[in-house]
């Protein structure tokens, strides 16, 4: 999956909230959701966005990928204003949202049916690369029905990768799994998705799981109130391979909760 | 007097047991120094003990683990098979081969060209080789297991729309 276009340099902001306010209407009066909500992602980042459940994380998320307009502010990705989906975005999602009906390499190609300057024999190869890249190469012509709930987040995976992407988001992508294939599953995401190999530049993660943020994330951004706000920004400086067990782990978990509570 | 059959002596991988299952076991196993009491092992991959035995059943079967009076520890295998990063169950294609329902599938492959799940399923309890009582869904696990198993480890290719396996193309 090489890249033609030039690179940003390491601490560019790739993603930039900038005072994002969102309101529901309940009966023609609004129903502030998202209340100036700023935050950036920067090259080479994995920044996760955590909070109490439904106070708007993944609906920020949404924002940030142009599924939903806010109602005041704006996002810039890579310097130009999202006003809906686009191709350099991708996303995960926590329940994998595959066709049933088309087997993990037609899964893969529905992500790519977009691309116009490609042919159907070029879209396969990136398809099947993408296969391989999330780590289920030989099955491709194997049905979701067929998969484990880890194979099948691997498919969301490629099929988020196959587009080339520069912005991965991932909401709650490990929630749905079972405890033994989420951890083998996040120890291998930060490397897959930060990583010259791919197009990807910045990632940001939703997720209420405090222990998998300070596993991988480089910064967290904490969303709390109703309507939410940014209530604060934990950098985790700590080197990587992180060790869930130590006491310093321990204390950077502390910090997020602190400012959960 | 009633008549006994023998029981099976096969190797058969437990049929709840996936490899990502058996892969995360070994490399958390590795990860707190290769060798740990089976309750710790359970706790760090914070899984029961019930679901943990058949993972620990199926990682002895392939070699990777042994366990010595309640401990876990892994063999030689184990600990390369844990630092190995990519493609770790192509390490494993051989000893997988004589496994059950692989032992079969490939002996068919081999004679077929192509098989389904049924033709594995009923060759297997002509010998008295069964994941569950019921046909359909032992056919259900016996193809489950050849997907899960066999795919990764390079041994079986699958087509969902045919339902059938076939030998895997060669991998660089």
């Amino acid at each position: 999956m090489s890249q033609q276009q030039a690179q940003p340099l390491a601490g560019t902001t790739i993603v930039a909230v900038e005072h994002v306010n969102l309101d529901y209407h309940k009966e023609r009066e609004p129903l502030p959701v998202l209340v100036d909500v700023s935050m950036t992602a920067k090259r080479d980042e994995l920044v996760a966005i955590t909070g109490p459940s439904g106070c708007g994380k993944s609906t920020l998320l949404r924002i940030v990928a142009g599924l939903i307009r806010p109602s005041a502010g704006k996002v810039m990705v890579l310097g130009s204003e999202v006003k809906g989906p686009r191709a350099d975005v991708s996303m995960v999602f926590q329940n994998f949202v595959l066709l049933p009906w088309r087997t993990a390499l037609e899964n893969v190609l529905f992500g790519l049916s977009p691309r116009k300057d490609l042919t159907e024999e070029q879209k396969r190869e990136k398809a099947k690369a993408a296969l391989e890249v999330a780590g289920l190469s030989g099955f491709e012509d194997v049905y979701p029905g067929e998969l484990s709930g880890g194979m099948k987040q691997r498919v969301g995976v490629a099929r988020a990768l196959a587009t080339e992407p520069r912005v991965m988001l991932l909401d709650e992508p490990f929630s749905s799994l079972d405890d033994l294939t989420a951890e083998r599953l996040r120890k291998e995401t930060y490397t897959l998705l930060i990583n010259p190999q791919t197009s990807v530049q910045s990632v940001i993660l939703v997720s209420h799981n405090v222990e998998e943020i300070i596993e991988l994330a480089d910064k967290v951004v904490v969303l709390s109130g109703r309507p939410a706000r940014v209530v604060g920004e934990v950098e985790v400086k700590m080197p990587r391979p992180r060790n869930k067990k130590s006491e310093e782990f321990f204390q950077w978990v502390d910090k997020v909760y602190t400012l959960l509570s | 007097m009633t008549e006994t059959r023998p029981l099976p002596t096969a190797l058969m991988m437990p049929g709840n047991v996936r490899a990502g299952q058996v892969i995360s076991l070994v490399e958390i196993a590795g990860s707190i120094g290769g060798k740990v009491d089976v309750p710790k092992l359970a706790d760090e991959l914070g899984a029961d003990i019930a679901v943990l035995l058949p993972i620990l059943d199926a990682a002895e079967m392939l070699g990777l683990v042994r366990t010595e009076k309640g401990d876990v520890l892994l063999t030689e295998l184990g600990l390369k098979f844990q630092k190995t990063t990519r493609n770790k169950m192509r390490m494993l294609k051989d000893r997988v081969a004589t496994i059950e329902p692989f032992r079969t599938a490939l002996d068919l492959v081999s004679r077929k060209k192509v098989v389904t799940a049924q033709d594995v399923a009923d060759s297997l309890a002509e010998i008295g080789l069964k994941w569950h009582y019921k046909p359909d869904l032992n056919e259900a696990l016996v193809r489950t297991l050849l997907i899960h198993w066999a795919i990764y480890a390079d041994l079986l290719g699958y087509d969902g729309k045919s339902g059938e396996f076939r030998k895997a193309q060669p991998k660089p």
